[in-house]
C-alpha cells in the first residue's frame, strides 16, 4: 500500500544550497561581508554585532519581564552558547553601552563530571577553568556538583508545590531588603555590581545546601582552589549515590533525562535560596528545537512548550529564562569567533557515542542533519513550540514531583498510557507484582512537615507511591529502576508528603463538602 | 535454555516488541486480539447494527485488521455488520495484485466487497504520473484515495470507515507535523476518531497497535497479503519521520507509544487559530478551505498545470481561487467530477452549499455556511500565507 496518507504535502522545506559569503557586500552597508546567516543575509562585522545584540536585547525587552536591578542567575555550562550568553551580558551591562541591561548577574556552573565518570583531577580542572573566566567577570559566582543534587532535603510547603527550602526564605527575606536599597540608592551600574558581588559570592563551592548563603554578605572574595578540593572529599557519599542511581537506569537516555531534571533542581534551589528570581540558560534555538523533539520522543510532549519557551514559569516565585531561543548554533559560533569568545569542552554521556546512544544525541544528529540541507528545519520546530500552550494559565495543577511540570497521568480511556498498562498487564502475569517493590509502606514517626528536623527517621514510600507521583516522563526513565530509595532525598519527600496527604484526606473525607 | 511463555509456560517463541514479553503463540494472538479490543471499547468506536466498511488496501494493516474485526465482532458480539471497501489506484501491476489480495479476502472472510476506482475522477494513476513524472505523485494518491474511500462508503450507506492505520504511522504523523510546524493537524492527528463533524466518521482500531505485531500476527496467522511497496515516490517528509522513528525504537521500544501519549497531551495556546473546517465550493467534500485539495489536484490535472496544488505553488492556487470566485464558476457542476453520475448525494450537497455559497460572495454572501464565505474572503485577501500553504484535506 502506498505509504503516503492524505495530509502530507510534497516539498516539505525549500531546499537550500549554503551560500557562500566570499564575494558578497554586506546588505546593511556594503561593506564586505564576513558571514551569512539565516537563509541568505549577508553581514559585515560590525553590522553582525549589531545584529546579535539587537536581537539579544529585544528578546530580553520585548516581554519586560526582567526589571532593573532584579537578581538574575546566569547558568553556565561552559560550552559555546552559554559562554555566549555571558558574553553578550557583560557587553551588555557595560559603561560604554548605549542601551545598557540593568538586571544584576551571578554566575553558576554545575560540575557533572560524576554522572560521567570523569577522574577527579578533570573535575577539578574544568571547575579551575570555570572559575579563572566566572572570578574575570567581577560577578559574584558559585560552582555546584550536580551529586549536590541529593543533599536538597525539602519539604513542599503547603502552598507552594515548587518547593522553596526552609533556611531559604530566611535567606530571601534578607535579600529582599538588600534588594529594595540598591534600588533606592542609584541604577547606576557600578554600584549595582558591587552590591551584586556582597550578595551571592560565597553561595560556592564548599558550602553545603543546607546552609546557603549565610555568609554571603561577608566576603566578596571567591573560593579557593584548595576549597575547590577539599569540596570533592565532601560530597563524595552523594557522588556515590548519584552512580548508583544512573546505573539502576540502565538506559543512557533515561540518565540524560534524570541529569536534566537534577540540574534544574540545583538551578533552582541555589536561586531561591540566594534570592534570585530569575534563572537564565544559555540554550540556542538549534538545542531547544532538539529539546523539543526530544521531549516529543519520550513521552513529554505536554512539557516541549514549557521546556523551549522564553520564559519557563514552572516553579512558583522563580522564572527560567532562555534568552538565546532566537539565535542559531551558527550565529553562536560566529559571535565567539568574532569576539574571542572562549568555551571549554566538558564531555557528556554521550561524547563518544554513536547516533544511537541515546534518543537526544540521536534527536540531535537528526535535527542538524535535517537542518544541513533544508535550513527552515529549526524554525520550523520552533514555530510549533510558540503555538503550544505552556499550561501557565491554569493555576493549583498537580504537578510531577521530580520535574516539576504539571501531571500530565490524569488522562482519559482511550489513551497510550493506559493502552500501554494494559498491554503490560495482558502480556506478563508478573506486571502487577513489578510495580510494587515489596517493602511494606511504613511511614515512620517523622511528621513530614515543618522544618524536616525530624528527618532522622527514614521515611519510606513504594515504586508505587512513587510512580503516582511522577509525570508519564518521569516514570519512563526510572521505570528500571530496582530500588526507589535511590532516588534523590527530595524527590522522596514530595512523594512522602503527597501519601500523607492522601491519608489526611480520607480521615476526613466524610466531612469535606463538595464544592465543585 | 529455551524461554517459556510469561502467560502459560508454554515454549515462547516470540518476544513483543511492544513490550519485551516473551510469549507463545496463542497467547500473543490473544493479547493482540484484547488490545484492539480494549481500545475499541475505551473509546466507544462503534454502536450495536452499525454498518462500517473496512478501509481494504491488499496490504498487511488491512488485511489484519479485516481479519481481527471479523473476529472480534463474533467473539464480543458487536453486531457489527462489516464490508470490505477497496479504492482501485489504477497503478499498473500494483493494482492488480493488491486487488487480487483483496479479494482473496472477500472470500476467505466471507465480507462483501465495494471497489471503487480513480476513474471516478477520470484519472488512473498512471495517467498521472505520464502528466507528472514520478516525482510528487504520491500526493495524488493520498488524496485521491482517501476522498474515493469516503465515496465509496457513501455509495454503500455506512456509517463508520475504519483504517488499518497503526501506532508507528500515527507516531510519524505526530513527528512530521512538528517537523513542518503544522499545528492544525499536530493537534488532531492522534484523534482515534476523525470526521466526526458532519462527514463520515474514520476510526482506527490500530491506533496503539505496532506496526511490527502487526507482521507477527500476520506471519503467524499466516495471512495473505500484497506486501509491495507503491511503486512511486513517498514524501521526503514522512520518509525523515520514519527513518528518525526507527532509530528511536532501536534505542527505546516504547518510544512509539511515548509520541503518541506525547502527542494526545499537547495542547494548543488559546490565541492560535486553528483552520475553519468547511466544505469545498466545488465537490461539497469537507475542507478546511475554500476548494479542496483533491479539486485542486483534478483542476491542475485538467489544465494540464499538474503541478498545482503541490507542495509551494501556493501563488497558482490562489489565482485559480480567485478565478474561480470571479467568475462564480458557472462552468463547474458535478459531472465533471463524477463521470457516472452515481455520487448523487455528493452533487446534491455541492450544490446546495457549495456553489450558492460561492456564486454570492461577490455580492455580499447571505448563505448561512458562513464558514465557507470566511475562507473566500481570507483567500481575496490573503496576507496569510500559513493559511494558503496548508490548504490541503484534513487528516
Ligand atoms: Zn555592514
Ligand atoms: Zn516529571
Ligand atoms: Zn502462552
Ligand atoms: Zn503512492
Ligand atoms: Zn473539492
Amino acid at each position: 500500500m502506498c505509504s503516503v496518507q492524505e495530509d502530507d504535502n510534497d516539498v516539505p522545506f525549500s531546499k537550500v544550497r549554503p551560500n557562500e559569503s566570499i564575494g558578497r557586500t554586506c546588505m546593511k552597508c556594503q561593506e564586505k561581508a564576513v558571514l551569512i546567516t539565516r537563509v541568505n543575509d549577508a553581514f559585515c562585522r560590525s553590522c553582525f554585532m549589531v545584529y546579535i545584540t539587537h536581537k539579544f536585547r529585544a528578546t530580553i525587552g520585548k516581554t519586560k519581564l526582567v526589571r532593573d536591578g532584579e537578581m538574575v542567575l546566569i547558568a553556565l555550562s561552559g560550552g559555546p552558547s552559554s559562554s555566549a550568553l555571558l558574553h553578550l551580558i557583560q557587553e551588555g551591562l557595560s559603561e560604554r553601552t548605549h542601551k545598557k541591561l540593568r538586571f544584576r548577574p551571578g554566575l553558576i556552573f554545575i560540575d557533572e563530571g560524576a554522572a560521567v565518570n570523569l577522574p577527579s583531577s578533570e573535575r577539578l580542572n574544568n571547575c579551575e577553568k570555570m572559575l579563572d573566566t566566572m572570578r574575570s567577570t567581577g560577578f559574584p559566582c558559585c560552582i555546584k556538583a550536580l551529586e549536590q543534587g541529593f543533599d536538597i532535603d525539602n519539604i513542599p510547603e503547603l502552598t507552594s508545590p515548587s518547593g522553596t527550602c526552609c533556611p531559604g526564605s530566611q535567606v530571601e527575606k534578607d535579600l529582599g531588603t538588600i534588594d529594595h536599597d540598591t534600588e533606592s540608592i542609584s541604577s547606576d551600574i557600578s554600584t549595582a555590581t558591587s552590591s551584586v558581588t556582597l550578595n551571592m559570592s560565597e553561595c560556592s563551592i564548599s558550602s553545603s545546601m543546607e546552609e546557603p548563603c549565610s555568609n554571603s554578605r561577608e566576603a566578596i572574595a571567591v573560593s579557593s582552589l584548595s576549597r575547590v578540593e577539599s569540596s570533592f572529599q565532601k560530597y563524595e557519599e552523594a557522588e556515590e549515590k548519584l552512580r548508583c542511581l544512573l546505573k539502576s537506569l540502565n538506559s543512557v537516555s533515561a540518565q540524560e533525562d534524570l541529569i536534566r531534571s537534577i540540574r534544574h533542581k540545583i538551578l533552582s534551589e541555589v536561586a531561591t535560596t540566594c534570592g534570585y528570581s530569575k534563572v537564565m540558560l544559555g540554550s540556542c534555538g538549534t538545542r531547544l528545537a532538539v529539546t523539543l523533539l526530544t521531549d516529543m520522543a519520550i513521552g513529554r510532549g505536554g512539557q516541549a512548550a514549557v521546556d523551549t519557551v522564553f520564559a519557563d514559569k514552572r516553579y512558583k516565585n522563580l522564572m527560567f529564562l532562555r534568552p538565546l531561543r532566537e539565535f542559531s548554533s551558527k550565529e553562536i559560533g560566529m559571535y565567539n569567533a568574532l569576539n574571542d569568545v572562549e568555551s571549554f569542552f566538558i564531555p557528556t554521556l554521550t561524547t563518544k557515542g554513536s547516533d544511537g546512544a541515546s534518543i537526544e544525541h540521536l534527536t540531535e544528529a537528526f535535527v542538524t542533519g535535517l537542518q544541513r540541507d533544508y535550513p527552515s528545519t529549526v524554525s520550523n520546530i520552533m514555530r510549533t513550540g510558540e503555538k503550544l500552550s505552556t499550561g501557565a494559565e491554569e493555576e493549583s495543577k498537580e504537578y510531577c514531583a521530580m520535574c516539576q511540570s504539571s501531571l500530565d497521568t490524569n488522562v482519559v480511556a482511550s489513551s497510550a498510557l493506559n493502552a500501554v498498562q494494559f498491554s503490560q498487564r495482558i502480556s506478563n502475569r508478573a506486571a502487577d507484582s513489578d510495580s510494587i517493590i515489596d517493602k511494606s509502606n511504613k511511614t515512620g514517626e517523622c511528621c513530614g512537615e515543618g522544618d524536616g528536623g525530624c528527618n532522622t527517621t527514614r521515611t519510606r514510600v513504594t515504586k508505587q507511591q512513587v510512580l503516582a507521583s511522577l509525570c508519564y516522563g518521569c516514570r519512563l526513565a526510572i521505570r528500571k529502576i530496582d530500588d526507589v530509595e535511590k532516588l534523590p532525598l527530595y524527590v522522596l519527600k514530595d512523594v512522602f508528603w503527597r501519601v500523607r496527604r492522601e491519608k489526611m484526606k480520607s480521615e476526613i473525607e466524610e466531612f469535606l463538602l463538595d464544592t465543585s | 535454555m529455551p524461554l517459556k511463555c510469561g502467560l502459560c509456560d508454554k515454549q515462547a517463541i516470540l518476544k513483543r516488541p511492544k513490550t519485551g514479553d516473551a510469549l507463545c503463540k496463542e497467547c500473543f494472538f490473544l493479547a493482540f486480539e484484547e488490545e484492539v479490543h480494549q481500545t475499541i471499547t475505551d473509546a466507544n468506536l462503534f454502536i450495536k447494527g452499525e454498518t462500517v466498511a473496512i478501509g481494504a488496501s491488499g496490504g498487511k494493516d488491512s488485511t489484519v485488521l479485516a481479519y481481527v474485526m471479523k473476529a472480534l465482532n463474533e467473539r464480543y458480539a458487536y453486531n457489527l455488520n462489516l464490508v470490505l471497501l477497496s479504492v482501485d489506484e489504477g497503478i499498473t501491476g500494483y493494482r492488480d495484485d493488491s486487488l487480487e489480495s483483496v479479494k482473496r479476502n472477500e472470500i476467505q472472510y466471507c465480507l462483501p466487497l465495494k471497489i471503487v476506482s480513480y476513474e471516478l475522477y477520470g484519472w488512473t494513476m498512471d495517467a498521472i504520473v505520464k502528466q507528472i513524472g514520478l516525482k510528487n505523485n504520491c500526493t495524488f494518491c493520498g488524496v485521491f484515495r482517501r476522498q474515493a474511500l469516503d465515496r465509496g462508503a457513501l455509495m454503500l450507506k455506512v456509517d463508520k470507515i475504519v483504517t488499518g492505520h497503526n501506532a508507528d504511522d500515527i507516531a510519524e504523523t505526530v513527528i512530521m507535523n512538528v517537523l513542518r510546524g503544522d499545528i492544525g493537524r499536530l493537534r488532531r492527528c492522534t484523534a482515534i476518531t476523525t470526521g466526526t463533524d458532519g462527514a463520515l466518521p474514520r476510526c482506527k482500531p490500530f491506533k496503539y497497535t505496532y506496526e511490527k505485531e502487526i507482521v507477527m500476527y500476520a506471519y503467524f496467522k499466516k495471512l495473505d497479503y500484497f506486501s509491495t511497496e507503491c511503486i512511486y515516490s513517498p514524501n521526503a517528509y514522512r520518509g525523515f519521520a520514519r527513518a528518525y522513528i526507527k532509530d528511536l525504537e532501536k534505542i527505546r521500544p516504547s518510544a512509539i507509544i511515548d509520541i503518541i501519549h506525547s502527542g494526545e497531551s499537547l495542547s494548543v495556546k488559546k490565541e492560535v487559530k486553528m483552520p475553519v473546517q468547511g466544505v469545498c465550493v466545488r465537490c461539497g467534500y469537507i475542507s478546511s478551505n475554500t476548494v479542496c485539495k483533491a479539486c485542486v489536484l483534478l483542476e491542475g490535472l485538467n489544465k494540464g498545470r499538474p503541478r498545482l496544488g503541490i507542495g509551494k505553488t501556493h501563488k497558482e492556487r490562489l489565482k485559480m481561487a480567485e478565478d474561480l470566485n470571479e467568475k462564480g464558476d458557472s462552468s463547474i457542476n458535478s459531472q465533471n467530477f463524477f463521470e457516472n453520475g452515481q455520487l448523487d448525494s455528493f452533487s446534491e450537497q455541492s450544490s446546495q452549499s457549495g456553489l450558492s455559497c460561492c456564486r454570492s460572495t461577490t455580492a455580499g454572501c447571505s448563505c448561512q455556511t458562513s464558514e465557507i464565505c470566511n475562507d473566500t474572503a481570507g483567500i481575496h485577501s490573503s496576507v496569510d500565507q500559513q493559511k494558503i500553504n496548508s490548504l490541503a484535506i484534513d487528516f
